[in-house]
């Protein structure tokens, strides 16, 4: 690539643990950046730019603002990435979905409710076009390792779609069941190299359902292992609430 | 055929004896609960009384993960991925995982024989060992018993507080020479029953299978089954893969990757463009038993299966081979008994 | 015995280890296909036949398999007909000639030729399936004393979507080949016939005692092909079908191109249909 691609880093409603995980690469960071301009990065920076060839999302859209601001990140950039759960499918914000909306608003500003306009919290690719996802609560290093090199490449890059259990079997680790735990393992997307089952604990579902999931058959596992009903669609929608939608 | 005893408390010194000429491959526990084949580093930390490991012996012949070759972008070029024969002792292997590694032996070697499998192959000692059979092993009814020695240079048989060593090949001769155990002449006890049968003999099963392709069974199973290839990838019989490119952060370089994959994944049977020639549980789990019991079968005469119990064990959704392949021969013999 | 005793005394050759062979021509087909033509090292000869296929690889990107589409006739390179329609294809239509590329193959079961040699040749083709027919098509031109007539059926989506449009001509052409083409959704100026694949068949005229069919096309295709080619009298016997299916490995180990029992990349992907039945997974 004769150019380096210049790439913005944005974040929208969420605890930005997604960026500052991308703060985190210590042992790569420098190869990284021999490979783009960060153009605009609130967190880490001051400069502000046009246009951009990447653009790195984090958080899911939660009010107005964010819906014309995604729009306008999206006019200006070529490629965009929804980093991290909350903007891949909306995430733990998403559960505020599950709730009638005036309560929600109700309970967290009270009286002053009328100053904050808020919408259900979206994942941006129920506003706009996104190409690219880094799924993960927070998203995923080594997939971001992955999308980042195949967008060096200039190659669509792959996005797994098995459950998290393929990864556990490849690393033999013991089945977090074993232990008497839940788990969302078999219908959560792998991708993650099974980091939670790998140190003992259960995964909770971060990365999102894979394609087509059985679900009444996940949820007859989860009762099965001592779950009510609605416990356990609580715990598919911890979060997964806006992909879930309907189908309970 | 020359028989030894084997006192438990002398097994560390066995494991030590054994550690002096080769590296020993056995047993240990991992977890809470669970069992893994490892190098051994200290031999009493060897478990040989254990219901099944986690993944079979296969995970050393075929890695869940290789590297095939490495590659350098801006040469385009690459150098193949040299393997070495696991030139060890396995100990403390049961008898249907040793069937399993002869299973594979033969998928390897078939048509187009595979380098690195046969490399890795080559040189494996086999120490087995016969186990008590749980409530998921059905071994015997796929004609493997818990104290089959088929395949392994010493077998051991548990005996109250010890073994009955039987020495089957002249490299097993080698391996126990310097080690004194005295004599056992009073042949080996049988071991346990199974709790867990197949109804109808194996021979019978490729011909039930094929009356079986649109039995209710595969759709009842989907219902239940979550899709997690959990069943495939513990199957120590099962060697299908995916090959992946790992590139290096630099991007100047990195490696083409192997892993195990498996037929009850979505995206097994995907083709360029989307297409899922595999899409229903239903006719995945078809697949996968008919894999086992049919396909594979009709041209060596052999199941492949072999009994272990693994996919029933960590289904999540406990789906039972068993359970599926009896209600195949339940619903055939009342097919062929129903009045027309 | 030890299990070993077994094994294979052979020294098995790294199945996986592509040849690095150079891409001399590069052509776009459409907007979706592009026409590569590869040179392997030293002049060798990939050495195929009609309906085999090799696997092609960038490093760093992947491998994935696609048909030859020239004929074993055509010496010193041969040609691929390539989709768009993943990665790997993605990045091939970004290539330059003088790039190299990793082949290994070719692999398979392609169209038995002598079981077509003095019989009426019958290629049924929709969409890209023209690419693996047109090696057998070229084939049968080149050594065309040993074939009866050599009549063709291809279906495209649109006019635009025609492939290989050059030699669509030549076939027009040449009175010793009855071509005949259809498309989904015609547009202006687009004289010619207007319809599904299928549509076609009725239309011929066939030594019903004497014809080979080869039908290649997209999945949906098959099933309503079959119909036709039966109710116009073909036999069972006569016809061949080339079937997609993921071979990722192509040497019968990766289980991925598996139709019920058979390895597509080793019994196929080209099946004699009285094989097919058997399979129930295959149409």
């Amino acid at each position: 690539m004769a150019e380096k691609p210049r790439v913005a880093i944005f974040d929208f409603t969420g605890c930005e643990g997604c960026e500052l995980n991308q703060l985190n690469f210590e042992d790569q960071l420098l190869d990284i950046l021999a490979h783009v301009d960060i153009v605009e990065w609130r967190e880490a920076m001051d400069d502000r730019a046009a246009e951009y060839d990447i653009a790195f999302v984090e958080g899911s859209l939660s009010t107005p603002d964010c819906i014309t601001r995604i729009n306008d990140i999206r006019r200006r950039t070529k490629v965009l990435v929804a980093l991290g759960a909350c903007a891949v499918q909306g995430g733990i914000n998403g559960m505020k979905n599950t709730q009638a909306i005036e309560e929600v608003r109700e309970e967290v500003y009270g009286e002053d409710k009328y100053l904050f306009p808020t919408l259900p919290a979206l994942a941006l690719h129920e506003v706009v076009k996104v190409d690219y996802n880094v799924r993960g609560c927070p998203m995923t290093q080594i997939e971001f390792l992955k999308l980042f090199t195949s967008l060096v490449m200039g190659k669509q890059p792959i996005e797994p779609d098995h459950a998290v259990c393929v990864d556990c079997k490849l690393k033999e680790n013991e089945c977090v069941y074993e232990r008497g735990m839940i788990c969302l393992g078999p219908v959560t997307r792998a991708g993650c190299d099974a980091q939670c089952p790998s140190v003992g604990q259960y995964c909770t579902g971060c990365r999102g359902l894979v394609t087509n999931p059985n679900l009444s058959g996940m949820e007859e596992i989860l009762v099965e292992h001592g779950l009510s009903v609605d416990e356990a669609w609580k715990r598919l929608e911890l979060y997964n609430a806006n992909d879930l939608e309907g189908a309970r | 055929m020359v028989q030894f005893y084997l006192d438990a408390e002398r097994l560390p010194a066995f494991v030590a004896h054994l550690m002096a000429q080769k590296t020993v491959i056995a047993p240990h526990a991992k977890g809470q609960k669970s069992f893994t084949f490892e190098t051994v580093a200290e031999p009493d930390q060897v478990v040989l009384d254990y219901p099944r490991v986690m993944q079979s012996i296969r995970k050393f012949f075929l890695p869940p993960k290789e590297e095939l070759l490495t590659f350098d972008l801006t040469e385009n070029s690459y150098e193949t991925t040299e393997v070495e024969p696991i030139d060890a002792i396995f100990l403390g292997v049961h008898s249907y995982d040793v069937a399993a590694v002869g299973r594979l032996d033969y998928n390897f070697s078939v048509g187009s024989p595979e380098k690195n499998y046969l490399t890795r192959r080559q040189g494996a000692v086999f120490v087995g060992v016969s186990f008590v059979p749980d409530s998921y092993h059905f071994s015997g009814s796929v004609n493997i018993r818990p104290e089959d020695p088929t395949g392994c240079d010493i077998f051991l048989t548990k005996l109250f507080e010890g073994y009955v060593l039987e020495v089957h090949t002249p490299t097993g001769e080698e391996l126990i020479k310097g080690f004194d155990m005295p004599a056992h002449d009073a042949g080996r006890p049988a071991t346990g029953h199974f709790q867990q049968h197949i109804y109808v003999p194996q021979t019978r099963l490729s011909e039930i299978m094929e009356q079986s392709y649109d039995n209710d069974v595969w759709a009842e199973t989907a219902e239940q089954c979550v899709g997690c290839g959990t069943c495939n990838l513990v199957c120590p019989t099962c060697y299908c893969f995916n090959v992946d490119e790992a590139v290096d952060v630099t991007v100047t370089k990195g490696h083409r990757e192997r892993h195990w994959d498996g037929c009850m994944l979505r995206k097994f049977s995907e083709v360029a463009g989307g297409e899922v020639f595999r899409e229903s549980l239903a006719g995945r789990q078809r697949h996968r038993i008919f894999r086992k019991f049919k396909y594979i079968s009709d041209t060596t005469g052999q199941p492949w299966c072999v009994g272990c119990g693994r996919c029933t064990a960590a289904c999540p959704a406990h789906i039972s081979i068993v359970g599926i392949v009896n209600r195949l021969i339940s619903d055939h013999a009342q097919a062929v008994v129903a009045p027309i | 015995m030890n299990l070993n005793e077994f094994l294979p005394t052979i020294e098995p050759e790294n199945l996986y280890a592509p040849v690095m062979a150079e891409i001399t021509e590069i052509k776009r087909l459409t907007s979706m296909e592009v026409f590569y033509r590869i040179e392997l090292p030293d002049g060798a000869e990939l050495g195929h036949q009609p309906g085999q296929f090799v696997e092609v690889s960038i490093f760093g990107v992947g491998e994935a398999p696609f048909s030859i589409s020239s004929s074993p006739t055509h010496k010193g390179s041969f040609e691929l007909g390539v989709r768009k329609a993943g990665m790997l294809t993605d990045v091939m239509t970004r290539l330059q000639p003088g790039t190299k590329l990793g082949i290994r193959g070719p692999f398979g079961t392609g169209v038995d030729v002598e079981k077509f040699k003095g019989k009426d040749v019958l290629i049924v083709a929709g969409g890209i399936g023209l690419v693996p027919m047109r090696s057998m098509i070229n084939y049968v031109l080149d050594r065309r004393e040993d074939f009866g007539r050599l009549i063709i059926c291809y279906g495209s989506r649109s006019e635009q979507d025609l492939l290989f449009t050059d030699e669509i001509a030549k076939w027009e052409a040449d009175p010793k080949v009855e071509f005949h083409v259809t498309v989904d959704q015609g547009g202006e100026g687009w004289k010619g016939n207007v319809g599904v694949i299928t549509t076609l068949v009725p239309g011929l005229d066939l030594d019903l005692t004497n014809t080979a069919c080869c039908v290649c096309g997209p999945p949906i295709m098959y099933r309503f092909v079959l119909m036709a080619l039966k109710s116009k009298g073909l036999s069972d016997e006569s016809i061949y079908m080339s079937l997609e299916r993921r071979m990722k490995c192509g040497v019968g180990k990766c289980g991925h191109c598996q139709i019920n029992s058979s390895y597509v990349c080793q019994d196929g992907p080209v099946y004699h249909y009285p094989d097919l039945k058997n399979l129930q997974e295959a149409l």
